[in-house]
């Protein structure tokens, strides 16, 4: 079934590697405007299902239908262009590029200038990349190289970098990965309040439940390449499979807490 | 106006000025110089500026300098008139050979890049070594002279200077532009500029096929001032050349690679006059200069950056 306001229909994918079934037939929707989360246990294919939305990794079966549009045959530039925007698990950011042309790159790819040969790249909407930056809660100047920013600051800067693309729907592969408690929760507030400003869709990967409880307004839960749940956050915390899985209640009564 | 402009307009100044106080030996060596240059800044292109380590790029400036011979040899344009075709020719050689080998060697990164390119480098050599009735094989081709009143050495140093500062500054403007700020950013993460929305192999594609084509250009122009062309050129050993001269230059600066052009043909130059030994020289003052300077001498000039 796909209902009108689904950003992203995902039905029957699958994908074997090898001896490995990795991804054993997922269905989901993401709805426009939800913040929707995947967790799983490790090895679940979490990695594997984004990237296959994502189009690094071409499914042996099923479909993808991003907005009504079937993304069989589109590469990943080209699902960017059609308003997908993703972040990685390890922070993708560019380095010896300041924080202002690490945003402007993306906005010129957004704006399909890239191959432009002639013009000052830095006078490429600057005042745009700023608001970006600021959007992200980035208080450093942004004359700085991003290569001085410490690991939160890159996932702000990789925000930033992708929402200069203008996407509707946010691919955020392990977005606190890397960052201590207090800051995880922070972080991703900050992503949940800029998606609500913005009116954007969200699927995010997450391990730690306090933090995909604070913000998700659906949790899907994969467990060896299948879905095992697709629900609010009440009814996944309440159910006993995924208490199972989870070997016992104790890492969701703490999410809970 | 600030200094560096004043240092460029100087220099420009200087190179206009050069051939007035030169011997014509020395103008054989400032046209080298220019040529290199070129080569060195384009390889740079690849390298410094995509992170793209290319061990084939020898293969563009030898098929210009072939193109450029065969024109005038074999195609008959040896009028001062159609001279002027002979370098865009060459361009459009060497752009279409990058284009070919680019094609299959984007397509991979890091060490099977430059082990690709080394590969069609190679392929290349052969058909130079072998094709004699077009190449002159072992001999290659000699007896290339520019027509005309361009033969006189400083007339062909002019000619050549017109030809390299355009491009250089077309190649400043590009690294500066929105293509050259995606070319640094792809060297810096291929994947994230993908998932920006940029088709990266074609943006890849384009670059190689930019320099290719003026390696093409700098071979061309030197082979009409050494006057003959050898397959040599194209042999692996030779795509050490404008490596070590952008190392040795520095290759986070965009003229770097130039100034390590200059300085390394006049190394060579004064050494291989005094001593037989001059690569082992050579060797031990580049290993000395680069352990000193890790940035290359642009790296000495260039104060702001630690």
């Amino acid at each position: 079934m796909t209902a009108a306001d689904d950003v992203l229909a995902v039905d029957s994918v699958a994908k074997r590697f090898g001896g490995v079934q990795a991804l054993g037939g997922v269905t989901l929707q993401v709805r426009r405007g939800e913040f929707h989360a995947i967790i799983g246990p490790n090895g679940a294919g979490k990695s594997t299902f984004f990237n296959t939305l994502t189009g690094l990794i071409t499914p042996d079966s099923g479909s993808v239908i991003f907005e009504g549009r079937n993304l069989a045959g589109f590469a990943p530039h080209q699902r960017v262009r059609l308003g997908m925007g993703r972040t990685f698990q390890i922070t993708r950011v560019f380095p010896d590029l300041s924080l202002l042309e690490n945003v402007q790159v993306a906005l010129l790819a957004h704006d399909r200038l890239t191959l432009s040969p002639w013009r000052d790249a830095s006078g490429h909407r600057p005042a745009d990349a700023r608001a970006l930056l600021e959007r992200v809660g980035l208080a450093v100047p942004d004359y700085q190289p991003a290569s001085t920013l410490a690991h939160g600051d890159r996932k702000r800067l990789e925000l930033a970098i992708t929402l200069a693309g203008e996407p509707r729907l946010l691919l955020l592969d392990e977005p606190t990965a890397g960052m201590a408690a207090q800051e995880r929760l922070e972080s991703i507030q900050m992503v949940h309040k800029v998606a609500g400003e913005l009116g954007l869709s969200c699927l995010f990967t997450e391990h730690d439940m306090a933090v995909v409880f604070s913000v998700a307004s659906r949790i899907s839960v994969l467990v060896q390449g299948k879905l095992l749940i697709t629900g609010q956050p009440e009814e996944v915390r309440a159910s006993e499979q995924v208490q199972r899985v989870y070997l016992g209640e104790a890492v969701i009564e703490q999410g809970a807490g | 106006m600030n200094g560096a402009r004043l240092a460029l307009i100087a220099l420009v100044g200087a190179l206009f000025l050069l051939p007035l106080a030169l011997s014509d030996f020395w103008i054989f060596i400032a046209i080298e110089v220019l040529a290199f240059a070129l080569y060195a800044i384009s390889f740079n292109l690849l390298m410094g500026y995509g992170g793209m380590l290319s061990f084939g790029h020898a293969a563009f400036f030898g098929v210009g300098a072939y193109a450029g011979g065969l024109l005038v040899k074999k195609a008959g344009l040896t009028s001062l008139a159609a001279f002027a075709l002979v370098m865009p020719g060459a361009m459009i050689a060497a752009a279409l050979v990058a284009a070919a080998i680019g094609f299959f060697s984007v397509r991979r990164s890091g060490i099977y890049f430059a082990m690709l390119t080394f590969a069609f480098q190679m392929l290349l050599y052969t058909v130079a070594l072998k094709a004699t009735g077009l190449t002159g094989g072992d001999d290659g081709l000699t007896g290339l002279r520019p027509p005309g009143a361009l033969a006189a050495p400083a007339n062909y140093y002019y000619f050549a200077l017109l030809w390299v500062l355009p491009s250089v500054y077309l190649l400043h403007r590009l690294v500066r532009s929105p293509f050259g700020l995606t070319l640094r950013a792809l060297r810096n993460n291929p994947l994230r500029v993908q998932y920006s929305g940029v088709d990266i192999r074609s943006h890849q594609l384009i670059t190689f096929v930019l320099a290719g084509a003026f390696a093409g250009l700098a071979g061309a122009l030197f082979a009409f001032s050494s006057g003959n062309v050898f397959p040599g050129w194209l042999n692996w050993t030779a795509s050490a050349t404008p490596i070590v001269m952008a190392v040795l230059g520095g290759v986070q600066s965009f003229l770097g690679p130039a100034l390590g052009a200059a300085v390394y043909v006049l190394l060579e130059v004064t050494i291989s006059g005094s001593t037989e030994y001059w690569p082992l020289f050579m060797g031990i003052i580049i290993m000395l200069l680069v352990l000193v300077m890790p940035r290359g001498l642009a790296g000495l000039l260039d104060r702001r950056r630690p």
